[in-house]
């Protein structure tokens, strides 16, 4: 954007007197003192949460709150690696995490290909279920899910993200619609009338175009996976399960209390890894949350 | 020829004809057209044999389930027909709970689109570092649930929490914030702090709307205001259509009560407090900790049949104020 600062911060108009000219400076110390402010609130949770995990137990006890602690505990963290099989989890995690993003962006993807570029009877039908779909509540089918995995002998193994990921997902499939949508229709006339097939087509022509969109769903689907809790819960055994459920469920001391800061220091160990992938990944991210706005 | 040979002959002559009769009649099939045809099936059945199995299934098989006292373990479960469903209208916990549920849609949803739209305006601002403020205030949506559920757990523990902290520092007493009647503010907070999502989203939506349409509303002697209401807001509407229905279904089915309990468990699902206790945890209740599979199905069912209700409620009052000035299918 060219447009200069002032001209957009100042409803007074492009009058040169001084006066708004000081109003637009008040104006524009109270909005950064604003945005600062509620930046601060959107980070202090973490933080906090990062605090707590650099306390002992005796300063979380202590009332009034504790609010730095007398020395950084950082050997908490070492000790919340070594109190449960930390690396176990995160594994498994791993595990599900690409599994199911690997499957379902390329699922995805094929799917949102037949409904950018093809046409047949029922198309617009199929769409209208596919959009509506993405507005169904996923628990709601998640405990039924269950009972049916349990009886196919699945649960406990991770063939239900392969399942989840072979189906597609709604919400990826209008992304790759959208951009596929978008693409000129010469890239794939010339290859069908050389006779390439639509999955000729696919794979070798549209695919390699779009790889901002492959990662982004890629990243989109492995956070989710990531941060689930729910399904994992339900479906894996504790020694087979995700990270998510491992620090909700497994700090605990003897008599089953939760220790509080190897607790918060297990959770900031499971959370960075995502930021870290959002902060690298973010401009992807974000264009693929844009566009869930379904313009 | 013998008489043999001859109707042998017919037949033959016949099937030919059948074949030829066929092969015209397959011929324009397999134009361009007849094979985008087929080739649209073959790309979209992945998504619709996973819809008909992982969704459709498991609703039917809830459905029959709901009609049962199956508890997954006793052999002994019977068709009880309606029974679950005259003991779930029956049970004050399941209205309680309704409304619990009801109310936090209400509240959470229009103050979380109004304060992610707010944002949105906000860092839509040329400002120094505006990106790194988009970036900040995104972060906790990625915050996985049981990251932000533990966050404020502690952020909120009657006495190592900073909010506390704050309080005592002015005077205040310390308030046990995640008992009741608090809880229910704690879970709200959870709810506005992920509001980055709908930030970026809304974000979009702005730098969408046409430059030249606040342009002119200004050279006519409009508000900011007024050019905010009549103009972002009414080209925003589809936008805020969809986040208010999906923020509707994800208010229902939030799990972050069961996050914020002291237990943290789907086992422990009964520790949570009162105000949080929510329609879906009550499904949990029933689920896990009694085993009542047959009932938590009816549960399910109810749930599903009000968000349908809700949704429709929603698309037809806002029928007249949500205007959609991109036709999606234009982009072609």
């Amino acid at each position: 954007m060219t447009v200069t600062s002032l001209s957009t911060d100042s409803t007074a108009g492009p009058s040169s007197t001084s006066a708004p000219r000081v109003r637009v400076r008040a104006n524009r110390l109270v909005l950064y003192t604003v945005l600062v402010a509620i930046t601060g609130l959107f980070t202090g949770p973490f933080g906090w949460l990062v605090l707590t995990g650099l306390k002992t137990p005796a300063e979380l006890a202590a009332s009034p709150v504790h609010w730095l602690p007398d020395h950084f505990q950082w050997h908490n963290f070492a000790d919340a690696y070594q109190l449960i099989d930390f690396l176990g989890y995160a594994r498994n995690s791993l595990i599900i995490a690409t599994l199911y993003a690997t499957l379902v962006t390329l699922s995805s993807a094929w799917v949102g290909f037949g409904f950018a570029r093809l046409d047949a009877p029922g198309k617009k039908t199929l769409f209208g279920i596919l959009v509506g779909s993405m507005m169904l509540p996923q628990l709601i089918t998640l405990l039924p899910t269950y009972l049916i995995f349990a009886k196919l002998g699945m649960v406990d193994t991770y063939w239900p993200w392969v399942l989840w990921g072979l189906a597609a997902t709604p919400y990826l499939v209008f992304l790759f619609r959208q951009f596929f949508a978008g693409l000129p229709r010469e890239l794939e006339e010339a290859a069908i009338v050389d006779g390439c097939g639509y999955t000729g087509v696919f794979w070798r022509i549209f695919l390699p175009q779009s790889w901002p969109v492959l990662s982004a769903g890629f990243v989109i689907a492995f956070t989710w996976t990531w941060g689930d809790y729910i399904a994992p819960q339900l479906l894996l055994s504790t020694d087979r399960s995700t990270l998510a459920v491992a620090v909700m469920s497994t700090y605990v001391n003897a008599a089953g209390i939760p220790v509080t800061n190897l607790q918060a220091a297990g959770s900031v160990m499971y959370v960075v890894p995502i930021l870290l992938v959002f902060l690298v990944a973010q401009r992807g991210f974000v264009a693929g949350m844009a566009t869930s706005g379904l313009k | 020829m013998t008489v043999d040979q001859v109707s042998a002959e017919i037949d033959r002559s016949a099937a030919q004809a059948d074949a030829d009769r066929a092969r015209a009649a397959v011929r324009p099939r397999t134009s361009m057209a007849a094979r985008r045809h087929r080739a649209f099936y073959l790309f979209t059945s992945p998504w619709i044999v996973g819809f008909l199995l992982l969704t459709i299934v498991p609703m039917a098989y809830a459905l029959w389930l709901s009609f049962t006292t199956f508890d997954g373990v006793s052999p002994h479960w019977r068709y009880v027909g309606l029974g679950n469903y005259r003991e779930l209208f029956a049970d004050s916990q399941t209205w309680d709970a309704l409304g619990r549920t009801g109310l936090f849609a209400v509240t959470s949803v229009p103050l979380s689109i109004t304060a992610g739209l707010g944002l949105a305006v906000l860092v839509n601002r040329p400002l120094r570092a505006r990106g790194l403020f988009r970036v900040l205030l995104y972060l906790p949506a990625v915050v996985p649930p049981v990251g932000a559920g533990l966050a404020f757990k502690a952020l909120f523990d009657q006495n190592s929490g900073a909010a506390n902290g704050v309080l005592t520092l002015f005077g205040f007493d310390a308030l046990g914030w995640l008992n009741d009647p608090y809880a229910r503010y704690v879970l709200l907070m959870t709810v506005l702090w992920g509001a980055g999502n709908i930030m970026i989203i809304s974000l979009a939506g702005l730098q969408d709307v046409p430059r030249e349409l606040h342009e002119a509303a200004r050279i006519d002697g409009a508000s900011a205001w007024r050019s905010f209401r009549s103009i972002t807001v009414p080209l925003l509407s589809p936008v805020l259509l969809f986040q208010t229905v999906t923020g509707v279904i994800a208010s229902v089915q939030t799990i972050m009560p069961l996050l914020l309990s002291p237990d943290g468990t789907t086992q422990g699902v009964t520790a949570i407090s009162q105000s949080n206790y929510m329609y879906m945890m009550h499904v949990f209740a029933e689920y896990f900790a009694l085993g009542r599979y047959g009932y938590a199905s009816a549960l399910l069912w109810v749930l599903f049949v009000l968000i349908l209700g809700a949704t429709g409620l929603i698309f037809k009052f806002t029928s007249g104020v949500v205007f959609y000035n991109v036709d999606p299918e234009a982009k072609k």
